[in-house]
């Protein structure tokens, strides 16, 4: 478990592992404590000049030694006239809520359903093998891919669109 | 009680070194047999190739023979598209009926995989044997290859148990989806692979018509970093591994060709003088699957980084490229 957790900060473990461990961390109780305290060791070491032990206790008597105000607080209060103005302010957002809605509604179904698509920023796709396919063709003379896959690795450099 | 506390310590701290070795190895090794498998098998199947909403079908065949490796891959769908390879030559067939001969350099393709690229991969990614199941209806291992940084794609490869001959590839984004994949949907394996076109395609005997077609490979010539080109912010993990000069079909002067790898991914950039019949093309990002094209005209050059890697990889490459040569 220990041996996880310390594999998990350095981001040594896959997804799935990961997934585990987090769910038995979640489920065990005192493993809170064991993640604390790997995470105050492993601050610790990377920037030892920042360990002050006893800090709770220094801000604690710091605190003590502040003197307490006591001067009363400013009252707020609300004014009548701008009481009546803000009413005013949300009656017609009401009603320019209402009228918007109206809008909205009389819409066409289709232009709404365009709207509530993701907008979603592409890269252009490869134009056809013309121009492109001498790039990718001396590129994959070098690629490592093909000591694996043999010759289904040209099938990047001969896609159709 | 001091003793055996000792001892349990440790046991403790020697249980992860000696258990990480043998199962590094093991992992491995399925890599090893793989690049043994994809040169050494007879083979035929179809072959799917799928990425976004895009699916083509291949088919594709490997003999050994007296002669050495015979390999072909067709399109299926479209125009006729054609790889015929036989050892390092390589002819390619597209829908213009024309063949071209595409060169290649014989003496950097080994059928294992070389220590210097098994380093690079370690440093970049963890390699680990993950699960068991079933691809083409063969029980297959899959091998996945997690980057060790989002300036990568991710790899899981499935490897025939028996032969380790891989028989399903996925590229995998930063989280974990699946964004292009290869995969045998049949396949024979061993001797009743049909060996007929062989000969029929030999491209000696090849018509005459078709032979009038067929093109030399490009003269490339090599340089060792005599260009005066380089690459500012080179991604981390990534080593160069050859620098050329090389023409470009339908271009005037040649261009500098500058590869480098990270042991599983490459990335090429490409150096041409703007003339009078280079326009720059068409400048921006462009990507198939996990294969990024990014161009950009900087002064009088245009600059074009192919690589399978991510965007942001193929961008940090172009805009850092400079000349530092006299």
């Amino acid at each position: 478990m220990k041996q996880q957790v310390s594999a998990l900060m350095d981001g040594e473990l896959f997804d799935d592992e990961a997934e585990a461990l987090l769910d038995k961390l979640k489920h065990n109780p005192g493993a809170d404590g064991e993640w604390r305290t790997y995470h105050l060791i492993g601050d610790v070491l990377r920037h030892p000049d920042h360990a002050y032990p006893g800090i709770g206790t220094a801000v604690r008597e710091r605190l003590q030694a502040e003197p307490t105000v006591l001067a009363p607080g400013r009252r707020t209060g609300h004014n009548a006239r701008w009481f009546a103005l803000s009413a005013a302010a949300s009656v017609m957002g009401l009603a320019l809520v209402a009228w918007m809605s109206l809008q909205v509604g009389s819409e066409p179904p289709s232009q709404m359903a365009m709207l509530q698509q993701p907008i979603a920023v592409r890269p252009a796709s490869l134009p056809g093998n013309k121009g492109m396919s001498d790039y990718l063709m001396a590129h994959h003379e070098f690629s490592p891919r093909a000591d694996v896959q043999g010759t289904a690795s040209y099938i990047r450099t001969v896609a159709d669109q | 009680m001091k003793p055996a506390w000792f001892l349990a310590v440790a046991l403790w701290a020697c249980a992860p070194a000696a258990s990480a070795d043998p199962l590094w190895q093991d992992d491995l090794n399925w890599l090893k047999t793989m690049v043994v498998a994809a040169r050494q098998t007879d083979y035929s199947g179809i072959f799917v190739y799928q990425y976004d909403n895009h699916v083509e079908t291949f088919h594709i065949s490997h003999v050994i023979d007296h002669e050495g490796e015979h390999s072909r891959l067709n399109g299926m769908d479209g125009a006729r598209r054609e790889i015929i390879r036989k050892n390092d030559q390589v002819w390619c067939y597209l829908g213009d009926g024309k063949a071209k001969r595409v060169g290649r350099s014989g003496d950097r393709r080994f059928p294992a995989i070389l220590p210097e690229q098994l380093s690079l991969l370690n440093e970049n990614y963890q390699i680990k044997q993950t699960e068991e199941g079933r691809v083409a209806g063969f029980h297959a291992h899959a091998v996945v290859f997690k980057p060790r940084d989002v300036l990568r794609y991710g790899h899981r490869m499935w490897a025939h148990s028996d032969s380790g001959l891989l028989l399903k590839a996925e590229v995998l984004d930063e989280r974990g989806r699946v964004i292009e994949q290869n995969t045998f949907t049949t396949l024979t394996l061993g001797g009743n692979v049909d060996r007929s076109w062989i000969n029929a395609n030999r491209l000696d005997s090849a018509p005459p018509d078709q032979a009038a077609h067929l093109e030399d490979p490009p003269e490339v010539e090599s340089l060792a970093g005599a260009s005066g080109w380089q690459v500012g912010l080179l991604p981390p993990g990534f080593k160069k591994v050859i620098e050329m000069r090389r023409p470009l079909r339908g271009k005037k002067g040649p261009a500098t060709h500058m590869v480098f790898s990270d042991g599983m991914a490459s990335i090429s950039v490409f150096i041409e003088t703007l003339d009078g019949d280079r326009d720059g093309g068409h400048p921006g990002l462009s990507s198939r699957g996990a294969m990024q094209v990014y161009s950009k005209v900087s002064g009088d050059y245009l600059l074009t980084v192919v690589g399978e890697v991510p965007p942001r990889t193929v961008m940090q490459v172009a805009d850092s490229v400079r000349y530092s040569g006299q």
